[in-house]
């Protein structure tokens, strides 16, 4: 196996509260990593950790990509090397019109791999597949980024924004929640065109109804700032039957 | 001249130094006003007595032909150019307000005994230039300004100089905004180092129904004070809107007082202040409804970022009501950028240089899309950007 993220004895607060204590936790290339524990356990700062959030502050153990420490990187190199996070509650940005921004940002990281940036007309062309795929209408993209935006369509703009940016390593935080029927199927199609064998996920959720779209490969329980528990989707049944309490500590 | 000299001086002395005996009532109000100094209260944070306080040279305003054109430029306050068929000639001001707050409005009108008027007939827009090209000198002239009732008129006002120093430049408008008409004054200043210093002192009368839009797009260095009073009669409206950009040293802004006579009078007042290096923004506001305004409505707020440790904004909006009820909203806020907004700009590869730009003009764009003419709406948008990039290189 060829490990893509390795995440060793990681401690982190977030202002005075110690949130992760000794986190481990290997991604494996290519593979879908679902990771599950109670509220508060510590999964969205885990995720805010991995990209580098002002709000976090790292007090021991390491996080390496690709083989090389991140921890010291600022988050807009962590975003350019190909690591993304689906937020769990993504910002609304009032004047800032969506289309020109994510067409700044897949400029950026054109030009950081050398490639040619694209004008506006190459770029929506790019754009009318996703979002038809997506079920998000074209208004979405001349709107003001997540400005009155709908739950669901807030997290339809972040998998849009994986679409586009074709990242390697994806953390999506809670995608799932507050979707409906529909919504949940489109976001689960988009997650599911981007799975190519190289790209890794970690898919941060409460509901096993997403992971039976994207079939996870390892299941993680996470609790009290650890992962206490590494194991195959059989997992998740247990977990929806025995709750959280009945895990072990391996 | 120095106007510091004017000071604390008799009438008399004052009348012989502006060789104005004639003008009783308005030198009355002027010294009655005083020179203002530090502690005037709409002059509190900009450095006038400096400005004051300079050996200017003085000029003779004489009238020249007017040369047809496609906007009316007025050379150091001279107009040279007018459109075809655009009524544009000098006469005294009839209709100067005897209440008006500031001591340099009425300095104004005494060194100007004859204004600029210009009537807009029609649906019409039209662009005034101003442009100065004298260092070291005091440039002095009002316009009178009169659209006609029922009729929507715009007027695009920008700035131009040659390389110069040392100016000052006193000039304002006494505008009539007629029945049932609408009134656009868009202003936009956008010169770095221009060399001149301002102060803007205008009186705005809005008269019944009708409807004054103000939009002042100032990204420019130096000093300069936009001042103005307007009053609204029944059913009249004012939207007056204030962009501000500075950096470096310079300082600039706004002190106007907007009252409300008539009844069912409403007014809509917004501030957005960006700040960086060590410059200053002044926002002075006032809305007054006075008892004979029931039924009005009141808005107003103030929106200041601060880019740099060192800037200052000097933000004080102000209700004072004497009716009963009122619908009123007011607010002011001061902070720096979103820092949740900057991350997740971030967070998609977007460098912090770029993020905050992409914010910064996104507080703008909001004012200047209010800029209902997209050509004009585009032109200030450009002139933002490029003062802004110019000073945030990289
Ligand atoms: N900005 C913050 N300030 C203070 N405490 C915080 C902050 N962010 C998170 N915490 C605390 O850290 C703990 C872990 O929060 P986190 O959001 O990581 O949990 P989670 O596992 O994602 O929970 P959920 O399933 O509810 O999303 C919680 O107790 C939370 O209150
Ligand atoms: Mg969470």
């Amino acid at each position: 196996m060829s490990t893509v993220m390795k995440i060793e004895n990681l401690e982190a607060k977030i202002g005075d509260k110690k949130i992760l204590k000794g986190l481990n936790l290997e991604l494996e290339a290519g593979k879908v990593h679902a990771i599950m524990g109670p509220n508060g356990a510590g999964k969205s700062t885990l995720s805010k950790t991995i990209v580098g959030h002002y709000d976090v502050e790292v007090l021991g153990g390491d996080i390496t990509y690709k083989g090389k420490s991140i921890v010291d990187m600022d988050a807009e190199e962590r975003a350019l090397e190909g690591i993304f996070l689906s937020f769990q509650h993504p910002v609304e940005i009032p004047g800032v019109n969506n289309a020109y921004f994510l067409r700044t940002a897949l400029n950026a990281k054109r030009k950081y791999e050398g490639k040619e940036e694209l004008n506006a007309a190459e770029f929506l062309r790019l754009m009318k597949n996703h979002l038809e795929m997506l079920g998000m209408k074209s208004d979405m993209i001349s709107r003001s980024l997540n400005e009155g935006f709908s739950g669901g369509e807030k997290k339809r703009n972040e998998i849009l924004q994986m679409l586009i940016l074709e990242p390697e390593v994806i953390i999506l935080d809670e995608i799932d929640s507050g979707l409906d029927i529909d919504a949940l199927r489109a976001v689960s199609e988009g997650i599911n065109k981007m799975k190519d064998g190289k790209r890794t996920f970690l898919v941060i959720t409460h509901y096993s109804r997403i992971l039976d779209y994207i079939e996870p490969d390892y299941i993680h329980v996470l609790k009290d700032g650890k992962v206490i528990k590494t194991a195959g989707p059989e997992l998740v049944a247990q977990l929806e039957e025995h709750g959280y309490d009945a895990i072990e500590e391996e | 001249m120095n106007l510091i000299t004017l000071k604390n001086k008799s009438r008399e002395e004052v009348a012989t130094t502006l060789e104005v005996e004639s003008r009783e009532l308005l030198l009355e109000k002027f010294i009655s006003l005083g020179l203002p100094h530090k502690m005037t209260e709409e002059y509190h944070y900009f450095d006038v007595e400096k400005l004051l306080d300079a050996e200017y040279k003085t000029l003779n305003y004489v009238p020249k032909t007017i040369v047809e054109g496609d906007k009316i430029e007025i050379v150091d306050g001279v107009v040279t150019t007018a459109p075809k068929g655009m009524r544009v000639y000098y006469e005294p001001c009839e209709m100067i307000d005897m209440n008006h707050f500031d001591a340099l409005y009425y300095l104004g009108h005494l060194l100007s005994p004859r204004t600029i008027k210009i009537e807009i007939d029609g649906d019409t827009a039209v662009e005034i230039l101003h442009k100065y090209t004298q260092s070291d000198t005091l440039i002095s002239y009002r316009i009178v300004l009169y659209n006609q009732a029922n009729r929507h008129t715009a007027v695009y006002e920008n700035f131009e100089a040659d390389d110069i120093k040392n100016t000052l430049v006193l000039y304002g408008y006494d505008m009539h905004v007629a029945q049932d008409s609408t009134l656009r004054f868009i202003k936009l200043q956008t010169m770095q180092n221009s060399g001149y210093s301002m102060i803007a002192s205008h009186k705005v009368n809005v008269s019944k129904n009708a409807n004054a839009v103000l939009k002042n797009f100032d990204f420019g260095g130096d000093k300069a004070l936009n001042i103005f009073k307007i009053e609204l009669g029944e059913y009249a409206h004012v939207d007056a809107g204030h962009l501000l950009y500075l950096n470096n040293d310079s300082k600039r802004g706004t002190a106007s007082q907007i009252i409300h006579r008539g009844e069912y009078s409403t007014s809509k007042q917004e501030a957005k202040n960006i700040l960086d290096g060590q410059a200053r923004g002044i926002f002075d506001a006032l809305i007054r409804v006075e008892h004979s305004a029931k039924f009005s409505k009141a808005e107003q707020s103030a929106k200041s970022i601060l880019l740099h440790k060192k800037a200052y904004m000097a933000s004080k909006p102000q209700l004072e009501i004497y009716i009963d009820e009122l619908e009123a909203s007011h607010g002011a806020t001061t902070g720096q950028l979103d820092e949740k907004q900057l991350f997740y700009l971030q967070s998609r590869g977007i460098s912090y240089v770029e993020a905050r730009k992409i914010l910064v003009i996104a507080f703008a764009n909001t004012l200047i899309e209010q800029v209902k003419d997209s050509r004009h709406q585009d032109r200030i948008k450009a002139a933002f950007e490029e003062v802004f990039y110019t000073e945030n290189k990289g």
